[in-house]
């Protein structure tokens, strides 16, 4: 009862009903920033009885964003972003499951927190994180809804709806470096509208009713009140692999290690120097905990190692080992190391030290 | 006369949010976008362009008609 009362004003418009209330409580919705669009998208999302909404920033709450992220309160700066957000929400509409997510998207979590929505909402600031948006909505099969903002200006459209163009199929270009409102300066009113109309999409998409901004982008001004729509189609070459994906977020940049750095280790039993090398390589090493795996070898034997210890890899001169460290990467080894200039550079300096030791001596 | 509209920050280059362009002979969109390049100092923006509002690629083989309406649309990073 007291339920339908509350969207008792949308729910008398025909194209919503009792129906398209279940839609919308039923629906999942991920927002991926809570600043100034975030701000304006949020409560009309709660409000409107979307029965659950994700939240991801990582960010609290600074002085200068209240004059447009506006269901933050002067109490709460420096406070977290999405906290803040949540309680803002239980208090306009408690039936809403609100999760809040305090770190920042990356290819590493970008998948398995889209695959738990329905819709995505790009209410971020920042390009490079648009493209990983699109790139994993692609990925998860998920509709992106884009927004951003320059100064006057804003852009609306909704990309990947049921296989349509995508943020790529517009923007192609990768490279590109728009200001965001830290640099360019905004107001709150137009990260407002524009949030509003992604919103509105959103809304528009779980009820199945109107015109979804596929395949078009909106742009409005606000100075002038001229909107324009542009239509784009989508691109020939658009696909997306998940192993793409992997190649271009998650390449694990391998950690390199210079010989002299680790010494001290030489003679501890805890750690593992693995020789990649090809048996009939010289110079031979004998180190004290040392065994050889040669590379074309380790794919077969590396799950018989210990993924906790701390594995320091070598070749001849520091190029194989690094490819080697990368295989260790991809099956979630934690300590794994290449040390530089390899078995070259370590016995010259095995050799200096002990020169020198005989000169001390 | 075509005009051709700027937008975010490829229209803080141009330092205006459009005008129209007469042209005598023949003009191709890639003319057209070399010469914008040189008068304006593009290089450095990514943008898309769009003629009579569908975007289009910008190595498109097109010839301008008078009236055509071309936009240069810049992403936006603000949020």
């Amino acid at each position: 009862m007291s339920a339908s009362n509350r969207y008792n004003r949308q729910i008398i418009l025909p194209e919503i009903g009792e129906e398209g209330q279940q839609k919308l409580s039923k629906s999942k919705v991920l927002v991926i920033g809570a600043g100034g669009l975030g701000a304006a998208i949020l409560p009309y999302l709660a409000a409107a009885g979307v029965g659950e909404i994700g939240i991801v920033d990582d960010d609290n709450i600074e002085i200068s964003n209240l004059h447009r992220q506006v269901i933050y309160k002067s109490s709460g700066v420096g406070k977290s972003k999405v906290e803040e957000a949540k309680l803002m929400i239980s208090e306009l509409n408690s039936e809403i499951k609100v999760s809040t997510f305090s770190q920042k998207l990356s290819g590493k979590n970008a998948i398995s927190l889209f695959q738990n929505y329905d819709i995505i909402v790009d209410a971020t600031d920042n390009i490079s994180i648009k493209y990983l948006i699109n790139d994993a909505c692609m990925i998860t099969s998920k509709p992106m809804v884009y927004g951003s903002i320059f100064r006057f200006q804003g852009q609306v459209s909704v990309f990947n709806y049921q296989n349509g163009p995508t943020y790529r199929c517009l923007y192609p270009d990768e490279t590109n470096n728009a200001l965001n409102c830290d640099d360019a300066g905004v107001i709150g009113i137009s990260v407002g509208i524009i949030g509003m109309f992604q919103a509105n999409e959103v809304l528009k998409m779980i009820l199945g009713i109107g015109e979804v901004l596929s395949g078009k982008i909106l742009v409005y001004n606000i100075l002038n009140n001229e909107q324009q729509k542009y239509d784009f189609d989508k691109s020939d070459f658009q696909s997306l692999s998940r192993e793409t994906f992997e190649e271009k977020y998650n390449k694990s940049e391998v950690e390199e290690i210079s010989f002299q750095s680790i010494l001290d280790e030489i003679n501890n039993e805890k750690v593992l120097f693995l020789d990649v090398r090809n048996e009939d390589e010289l110079p031979k090493m004998s180190l004290k905990n040392q065994i050889q795996i040669p590379l074309p070898h380790l794919e077969n034997e590396i799950k018989k190692l210990d993924k906790n210890q701390t594995i320091y890899i070598f070749c001849q001169s520091g190029i194989r080992s690094k490819i080697a460290a990368e295989l260790f990467h991809k099956h979630q080894f934690k300590n794994v190391k290449s040390v530089a200039g390899g078995a070259l550079a370590m016995k010259q300096l095995l050799e200096e030290k002990k020169n020198s030791h005989e000169f001390t001596n | 006369m075509i005009e051709v509209k700027y937008f975010g920050a490829v229209a803080e280059k141009t330092k205006c949010e459009f005008e129209k362009l007469s042209f005598s002979e023949e003009l191709s969109l890639q003319k057209l976008l070399q010469d914008l390049n040189e008068k304006y100092q593009l290089e450095s923006l990514s943008f898309s362009v769009a003629v009579n509002q569908k975007i289009v690629s910008k190595a498109a083989e097109y010839d301008l008609q008078t009236n055509d309406i071309v936009a240069l649309l810049p992403p936006f990073a603000g949020g």
